[in-house]
């Protein structure tokens, strides 16, 4: 008892950086749900890289038209139950087409992954950039880099993204310039963050510290900024991942997205959407696929956040007591 | 530009739209004449109640100088009559030209470059004044006005003096080439023979305006009436119209228009999913709903064929229109005839089929011209691909031209959620062409852009998928623009992407337009098909047929092979 209440008061007003790794593994490893979205995430990678292999094990191709097994009469619906499963086609076939819906769906899996985490990438990079600049540099640079990161974040995505990948030549791999795209327009939150969190942790005793002892502004922003900056910064990533994943669904859904036939989740789930009621199966693959993912990364994100909270390490502490002190409760009664 | 709008606007007229077309084996499609059939609930129809027309695209510009219709349009026939108009019945009787204002379908005489009318008696406007054959000449002399564009082109290539005449406003004395003898009689003096005069009569440009009452540009929020209806509201260009009875309208000058309901309310701007689950659902004035551009769905033909109550309430009809693959010669490897076979062999109709629908909304064809005797279809078959495509033939042919290795094409489409050019349809063709070995790289354009470019004679693409209507049943409208040399448009619209200038095609093209016995023509104009077919110019891929649902309390469902589309003027809800 004594141990936890000495954690408890520990970590009083947060004003040292997060503990250093080992510990946050630590105390990441200690949320379940968070070690269950990593595997979950983990497995979905998995898929994505076994995509031919996978194919090939089930024996089918994921551009491979199948006529016989939809009912051309009725608009191309699948013949069978649950769209068309089969010892062959193990989540059914694709309306209209035939087309095998589990390979779809693991090719499907690379698209949307490489565009969710390139573009979470590309908006980690200048988010950093500018919002440490912004708070680092002189009155000019600051305001303009502020104003910059304000018409970011007003403008409308979709419309630019648009207007983007019809100027980029047609040979251009869709996913990375996708990727590219989002990365670009959509960096603005992330610089207002690292930007103000800076600027919290100038205040700071050892950053003042460093200062003092004659560092320069740039070995002040490696040694000192940037490590401290690691928390906020991965916890809004995980965020971020999910809502480039519906970005990346939302323009395949404006035809902006990858080119046909590439399968993606977003593209599936856009000419599904007709469907919903003669083929529910269809819809729900790419949706359940989507919802998965999604969810799989925030719960991972808010795992992330809490690990590098020493705060929040305490109180998870606690509340493991309690559980124990119930369950050994519970056994005594039996 | 001129023939731009004929593509666009036709298919707005013909209320194509979002045209979901599939189709069944070649050898099983539906009989000519047996396909539409009329239906509707049950009971005599009877005169009154409100019928409610649901639409995605306004009535836009509602002038009869500016509507680019096929055979006056569907609900601008309700308000304009013509010198002549479709005849109102089901399937292939509904492709025969008949007597509106005139007394007959006109009289040839020059070898079909002068054509008289003569006008019914009792012809009144919606005010009870007299409808004149003067008031015909300054309808047809208006639609040349530049700030009244927007109609078909024919006029100004076949009037005398067309091609330089600017409209009633600024050349205060007409037309020459239109004579009003006498206030009952019209006579147009074309430059050269056209046969096909009596149908394109029966466009909105042929309704008669009266001078007095003319607007010019605002005509449209209120046109004077001659049909059984007239414009009571005319909100957003179109979007939200009401019409009520013309009193002075009789029935007995119009044997083709019912006109049974006392009002009918046009509501547009919607989606199609909104219109095709209001009709399904059919609460309140949904009930006596019909819709005049929305088919339905592959998805949702699914949904309604599995439910006995929705599936009697869907209309069955066929259009003249053509889905298929264009080739540019002028484009390496097209310009190589083996080539442009290879592919003709290698297309797998079934999918292709599929992937705009299913058979019941599309059917494969191997024909230039679209199934229906009236536009003189003539079955070939130059390249026989069999239902599934004949992989093993292609790749002879690719290896006799010299590419054993296969071959890189690039097919260019439209992004457009129609199901006629859009990435489904392109999809299935690259599968396809595959197994033959042929690589598509696939450049998927967005809708404008592609009209623009695939329309262009210098951008114009090597391969694309493309589609072609009839502007009235015949096979001249439908062969012309796409096989005339003289039609090779270098500064506009070009839509004969093969580039063919074939002087025994021209000649051929002539010789018809001078016949006027329509069941001569179409003979001649399905031998002229054929016999372009063997250059293998184009890949006709398939035909589409519309599926539209309709309100429970709709009766009297009449779709023509003219427009495809249920006949308003037919429709009764009571």
């Amino acid at each position: 008892m004594t141990t936890e209440l000495l954690t408890t008061a520990e970590p009083e007003a947060g004003t040292a950086p997060a503990s250093g790794p080992p510990q946050v593994w630590r105390r990441l490893r200690a949320r379940k749900s968070a070690l269950a979205a990593a595997a979950v995430l983990g497995l979905l990678v998995l898929l994505a890289l076994a995509a031919p292999l996978l194919a090939a094990i089930e024996g089918q191709d994921p551009n491979a038209y199948h006529d016989t097994l939809v009912d051309s009469a009725r608009g191309g619906v699948p013949f069978g139950d649950f769209g068309g499963i089969s010892a062959e086609h193990w989540l059914g076939v694709e309306p209209g087409t035939g087309r095998d819906l589990f390979v779809r769906l693991v090719y499907g899996a690379r698209v949307s992954l490489l565009v969710a985490v390139g573009a979470t990438a590309v908006q980690i990079l200048i988010g950093v950039g500018i919002g440490l600049a912004a708070a680092l540099g002189n009155r000019l640079v600051e305001s303009l880099l502020t104003h910059v990161t304000d018409v970011m974040v007003a403008m409308p995505l979709l419309v630019f993204a648009i207007a983007l990948m019809a100027v980029v030549p047609a040979d251009f791999p869709r996913p990375v310039l996708l990727a590219i795209a989002i990365g670009l327009l959509q960096w603005g939150g992330m610089a207002r963050l690292v930007r103000a969190q800076t600027l919290s942790l100038m205040k700071l005793d050892f950053v003042s510290a460093a200062r003092l002892t004659g560092g320069s502004t740039r070995r002040v922003a490696r040694r000192e900024l940037l490590p401290s900056l690691a928390a906020p910064v991965i916890t809004y990533a995980a965020v971020l991942l999910p809502t480039n994943i519906v970005m990346e669904a939302s323009m395949s859904f404006l035809g902006v997205g990858v080119k046909p036939p590439t399968p993606s989740w977003g593209h599936m789930l856009s000419t599904a959407t007709t469907w919903f009621r003669a083929d529910p199966m269809y819809v729900l693959l790419p949706a359940l696929m989507l919802f998965v993912t999604t969810l799989a990364f925030t719960v991972l994100g808010d795992g992330v956040r809490a690990a590098l909270d020493p705060r929040e390490a305490s109180r998870l502490r606690v509340g493991r007591g309690r559980r124990k002190a119930r369950t050994s409760g519970a056994g005594g009664a039996a | 530009m001129r023939h731009m709008s004929v593509i666009s606007r036709r298919v707005a007229a013909a209320a194509v739209s979002v045209v979901l077309v599939g189709g069944a084996a070649a050898a099983c499609g539906p009989k000519e004449g047996d396909d539409a059939k009329g239906g509707g609930a049950e009971g005599a129809p009877q005169k009154g109640g409100t019928l409610t027309v649901l639409n995605r695209a306004p009535q836009k510009q509602f002038d009869p100088a500016r509507l680019y219709t096929s055979g006056g349009g569907n609900i601008p026939s309700l308000v304009y009559r013509t010198l002549t108009t479709r005849h109102r019945a089901n399937g292939a009787e509904g492709t025969k030209v008949v007597p509106d204002l005139a007394a007959d379908t006109g009289t040839p005489s020059d070898d079909a470059k002068t054509w008289t009318y003569k006008l019914k008696d009792g012809l009144k406007y919606e005010d009870g004044s007299p409808i004149t054959s003067a008031d015909i000449k300054y309808g047809v002399e208006r639609s040349f006005a530049a700030e009244l564009s927007g109609g078909a082109p024919y006029l100004r290539d076949w009037l005398i003096g067309g091609d330089t005449y600017q409209g009633p406003y600024k050349e205060k004395k007409g037309l020459d080439s239109i004579e009003t003898p006498d206030e009952k009689t019209i006579v147009f003096k074309l430059k050269k023979s056209e046969g096909d005069f009596p149908y394109f009569a029966a466009s909105t440009q042929f309704a008669p305006v009266p001078k007095a009452k003319d607007t010019g540009a605002k005509y449209a929020e209120h046109p004077v009436s001659s049909g059984p209806y007239k414009v009571v509201k005319n909100a957003g260009d179109g979007e939200q119209m009401t019409l009520e009875r013309n009193p002075n309208w009789s029935e007995e000058t119009d044997k083709e228009r019912h006109a049974y309901p006392d009002r009918i309310e046009v509501k547009s701007g919607l989606s199609s999913a909104v219109i095709n689950q209001r009709l399904s659902t059919g609460s309140g004035p949904d009930a006596a709903a019909v819709t005049t551009d929305t088919n339905l769905g592959p998805a949702e033909l699914a949904q309604v064929t599995g439910d006995k109550n929705l599936a009697a309430r869907v209309g069955t009809g066929h259009f003249g229109q053509t889905s298929y693959l264009a080739f540019n010669p002028a484009v390496k490897p097209f310009d190589d005839p083996k080539v442009r076979q290879a592919i003709s062999y290698a297309i797998n109709r079934t999918s292709v089929v599929n992937a705009a629908g299913g058979s019941s909304l599309a059917e494969p064809t191997t024909t230039f011209l679209p199934r229906q005797k009236p536009l003189g279809y003539t079955p070939y078959d130059h390249f026989p691909a069999g239902a599934k495509g004949d992989a093993a033939k292609a790749k002879e042919l690719l290896k006799e031209a010299g590419h054993e290795n296969g071959l890189e094409i690039t097919l260019t489409h439209s992004t457009a959620q129609n199901f006629e050019t859009s990435p489904e349809v392109a999809t299935a063709v690259q599968a396809a062409l595959k197994e033959a070995g042929i690589t598509v790289k696939l450049e998927g354009l967005e809708d404008n852009d592609y009209d623009e470019k695939i329309h262009s004679f210098e951008k114009q693409p090597g391969l694309f998928i493309a589609h072609w209507g009839a502007d009235w049943p015949s096979g001249g409208p439908f062969l012309a623009p796409v096989f005339d040399g003289r039609q090779i448009v270098k500064d506009g619209a070009n839509f004969n992407t093969a580039r063919l200038d074939d002087p025994k095609v021209n000649d051929e093209i002539d010789a018809i337009n001078k016949i006027t016995d329509h069941d001569a023509a179409a003979q001649r104009w399905g031998a002229l098909d054929r016999k372009i077919g063997e250059q293998a110019l184009t890949v006709p891929l398939f035909n589409p047929v519309y599926k539209r649902l309709f309100g429970k309390d709709v009766k009297n469902v009449v779709i023509s092979n003219w427009t495809g589309v249920l006949d308003v003027s037919q429709v009764a809800v009571k």
